[in-house]
């Protein structure tokens, strides 16, 4: 049977399909430049849907992000993020946020400071920027609001007592309800299912009349990330009319449907965009070339080809497959990168289990220069059209330092403005 | 309830899955995260899901895993090993459980269905011989060409050498509704496609590989395989079907079969046709601006093909319900929920866990609001139907032949089943 290969060209090929790669496509195309993005599924899904840009440093838990950068830059000069201007950084962020509402999810506007976003057990963490849908569950917070959390029969992954439990010390004004959800008796429910079924009118009035009878007085609700999957803030809307009562989300342990939103919103959104999408295959071959980067992805019955101009990769690092390890090095899978990691498996980890300064195997990655070309064994870049952004590159601790979803937005900026500009040069 | 008896073997699952994973993949590799099970619609059956499923084979709980009768409802879709960050491809372990059930513990339906098609070289999973076939498709145009003068010297080909395309034919038209047959006639005519059936693996179904029964599928596509090489097409054109098109290319794969042809959608087809300007449709009928939306059947869109076949059945669809009338379930494309249908779910005789496994396809169609399911998959079409009935759906679900030849003003009186009373008579001739 004939196997047949297409060709595409592209001014910049995007590899990775996470916060980063997405992020990256988007700024190409407000550029004007055309794009083929490809990959497999990632980390996406699992995020709580709150879009960190710097939450912690040296332990600290940071009010201002925005000086704290300024420290990062002064303490920490390799740091990805350090190798930005606040001004760009505010940029990305800004634009990226602003795409979200336009894909149906809205969003607080990143300001100043950093806001106490709920997590699932009951603790909080700083974010920049949340779904509306969370947002009045910080304010409640903030307030000290009394408020209802309910939970599900057979959810596992967020449990109503235990959220106001550890909440309690803070505040105490909780009250935990259990809920069966409706046609989800006596079996394992998950969230995404919850979310789906709540996207049709009658889901939503069982459950508002579930609620209903458990309120007593209550004004505010929390209950875990369920408001549908395409337009959470209609779906919330729709429960507040009908329950009288102000709805918050708080998320769940993964599979969560927030993660799960960003990633079909994306794939709903690239596409009309004007981009070439792959989701479904990782690259199987990636060769540098003078002028550009060639691309190639097996599909199940036919070949991909790509001659882009210019490269971003943004492939992530062990979960999403950008970086793998054996019991002795850390290597990068795409073009075989040199990896910057502890000399040997010995200088990997800490003594300390839950050591907070983190392990040193947590910032390896690739190095990249200013204009985020990725560094050869050379140390000079291992092409002038290739660069890289998101947490595949080395010196950052994204975990700990709460700085994920900045880390990939804004060095999705970067990388993706450097290679515009190489592209422009040819 | 199914179930399996004692004597039948267990299988070392973790065995069979480093046979079966492609290189570099690892069932080790699952972080237990659960988003297999959180897509899969039919997690929680007989109280298994796909991430359940991989925990236990983890544990060498092979006997439970051996006689579970939840890999008959998993339809093989592959959405798991989509959305799995490792790409752990539950699929295939399901694969080599059914193949591992003995044959009368299987359920009845997809077993009959697969031994019908072992019956004839027609390899219709409704046992219509090759000579019925010829008989009906040769009736059914003649009373084409009597009864519309436009198509009075249609020609309508079996068995002829050197043909550019050869089509296949779900046996459900042929055997219950032979003038659904005629519209796809109508289309090859009116762009004047060199086209022809085969007598001899015309149809387009393939139980075998839902029986797990590997012989059989190897058997089915070699038939067919034969007949088409035999005539020399150059492109085999598989129906609005999805499993029939995975099971073709892949069964030439995997058993190493020699195939002298291309395989093509026929949706792909139509869109390139659109493109071309050989099918000059558009939405100009739809006067009411009725809503539309598609279902991308697995086997087509994820399974085969990816999103390149999701774009060509948007772009046939919007071309012909119009742009603004037409509204995507979420998720779709390679992302899309099985409907439930496939898999041989439809004949597996479990009404119930097929309709609950359906409620959440029911879900995303009645969120869409759409009055139309249009979808290029004969098990889709039945599955879709049947849950709209079943949960009190107000949508209809059509082929999407039927809106072409509505475009185009040639759909006949009698080939308007699957249409809404609204649409039941328009473009008619005029009886004046």
């Amino acid at each position: 049977m004939k196997r047949h290969t297409r060709h595409v060209t592209a001014d910049l090929a995007v590899i990775g399909t996470g916060i980063a790669g997405c992020a990256a496509s988007i700024f190409a195309r407000d550029l004007g430049l055309t794009v083929a993005q490809i990959g497999h599924s990632g980390a996406m899904a699992y995020t709580t849907g709150y879009i960190d840009l710097l939450g912690v440093l040296d332990g600290r838990v940071l009010d201002d992000p925005w000086s704290g950068l300024d420290a990062l830059r002064s303490t920490d000069a390799c740091h990805p993020l350090a190798r930005m201007t606040n001004h760009d950084i505010r940029t990305a962020f800004d634009r990226f946020v602003r795409l979200l509402g336009e894909m149906g999810l809205g969003y607080t506007a990143p300001g100043d400071r950093n806001v106490s976003a709920l997590l699932p057990y009951g603790t909080t963490k700083p974010t920049l920027s949340l779904p509306d849908t969370m947002l009045p569950g910080s304010d409640a917070l903030h307030r000290r609001a009394p408020a209802l959390i309910i939970d599900f029969e057979g959810l596992q992954g967020f449990s109503a007592t235990e959220f106001c439990t550890n909440m309690a010390s803070v505040w105490p004004g909780l009250r935990p309800a259990r809920l069966v959800f409706p046609g989800l008796e006596a079996r394992p429910v998950f969230p995404e299912v919850m979310a789906r079924t709540l996207e049709t009118p009658v889901a939503q009035e069982q459950l508002a009349d579930l609620i209903q009878p458990l309120l007593n007085g209550a004004e505010t609700i929390g209950l875990p990330a369920i408001l549908g999957l395409q337009a959470p803030d209609r779906v919330r809307a729709r429960l507040e009319q009908l329950t009288g009562a102000t709805l918050f989300e708080i998320p769940t342990i993964p599979p969560g449907v927030p993660g799960i939103r960003l990633r079909e919103a994306f794939e709903r959104e690239l596409p009309r965009r004007g981009v070439l999408l792959e989701p479904q295959n990782k690259v199987s071959e990636a060769i540098l070339r003078s002028t550009g980067v060639d691309l190639t992805v097996q599909g199940a019955l036919d070949d991909l080809r790509i001659e882009a101009s210019a490269a971003v990769l943004a492939s992530g690092r062990f979960l999403s497959g950008g970086l793998k390890s054996d019991r002795y090095r850390v290597k990068e899978t795409v073009l075989n990168l040199p990896v910057r990691q502890p000399e040997t498996r010995d200088g990997w980890f800490s003594a300390e289990y839950l050591d907070p300064a983190g392990y040193p195997v947590n910032k390896a990655g690739i190095e990249i220069d200013a204009a985020f070309r990725p560094l050869g064994p050379d140390g000079v870049p291992a092409s002038d059209r290739l660069f890289a952004a998101g947490v595949v590159l080395a010196h950052q601790d994204w975990v700990r330092q709460r700085c994920g979803a900045g880390l990939a937005i804004a060095t999705a900026y970067g990388a993706v403005q450097a290679a515009a500009g190489s592209i422009n040069a040819r | 309830m199914l179930k399996k008896s004692a004597e039948t073997a267990t299988i070392d699952f973790l065995a069979t899955a480093r046979a079966l994973l492609p290189e570099g993949a690892s069932y080790d590799a699952c972080v237990g995260c659960g988003l297999c099970a959180s897509g899969c619609p039919a997690s929680g059956m007989f109280g298994m899901d796909p991430r359940r499923f991989i925990n236990m084979a983890m544990l060498g709980m092979n006997e439970e895993l051996s006689t579970t009768p939840w890999v008959w409802a998993c339809t093989q879709c592959k959405r798991c090993a989509y959305i799995c960050p490792m790409g752990i491809d539950v699929s295939l372990l399901v694969g080599a459980s059914r193949s591992n059930w003995a044959k009368e513990d299987k359920p009845k339906g997809i077993v009959r269905s697969c031994a019908a098609q072992m019956l004839d070289e027609s390899t219709s999973a409704i046992g219509l011989r090759s000579e019925d076939f010829v008989e009906i498709v040769e009736e059914t145009a003649d009373e084409l060409r009597q009864n519309d003068p436009r198509f009075a010297e249609i020609e309508v080909r079996i068995d002829k050498p050197g043909a550019k395309f050869i089509i296949n034919q779900n046996s459900r038209e042929p055997a219950v509704e032979p003038e659904e047959m005629a519209p796809i006639w109508k289309i090859f005519d009116y762009v004047g496609a060199d086209w022809t059936y085969a007598s001899k693996g015309w149809a387009a179904e393939n139980f075998c590989m839902f029986s797990g029964d590997d012989e059989a599928w190897r058997d089915m596509v070699k038939t067919r395989v034969d007949a088409i090489n035999d005539l020399g097409a150059e492109i085999w054109v598989n129906t609005e079907c999805g499993h029939s098109f995975y099971t073709l290319w892949k069964g030439i794969d995997r058993f190493g079969l020699e195939a002298n042809f291309e395989p093509a959608s026929m949706v792909s087809l139509y869109a390139q046709w659109i493109r071309e300007g050989k099918l000059p449709v558009n939405s100009d009928w739809n006067v009411d601006n009725l809503k539309f939306t598609v279902q991308d059947p697995c086997q087509l869109v994820r399974k085969s093909l990816g999103d390149t076949a999701a774009d060509d059945l948007r772009f046939v669809v919007e071309t012909l319900v119009g742009k603004d009338n037409f509204v995507d379930m979420q998720p779709c494309r390679s992302a899309n929920y099985c409907c439930g249908g496939g898999g041989g779910f439809l004949q597996a005789g479990m009404s119930k866990e097929r309709r609950a496994y359906g409620k959440r396809k029911f879900d995303q169609i009645v969120t869409t609001k759409a009055d139309y399911v249009l979808t290029p998959c004969h098990n889709c079409h039945s599955q879709i139907d049947d849950i709209g009935a079943h949960y009190g759906g107000a949508y209809h679900v059509t082929h999407l032949w039927t809106l072409i030849c509505i475009s185009l003003g040639i759909l006949g009186p009698d080939e308007r089943k699957y249409l809404g009373p609204e649409l039941a008579a328009i473009g008619l001739p005029d009886p004046q």
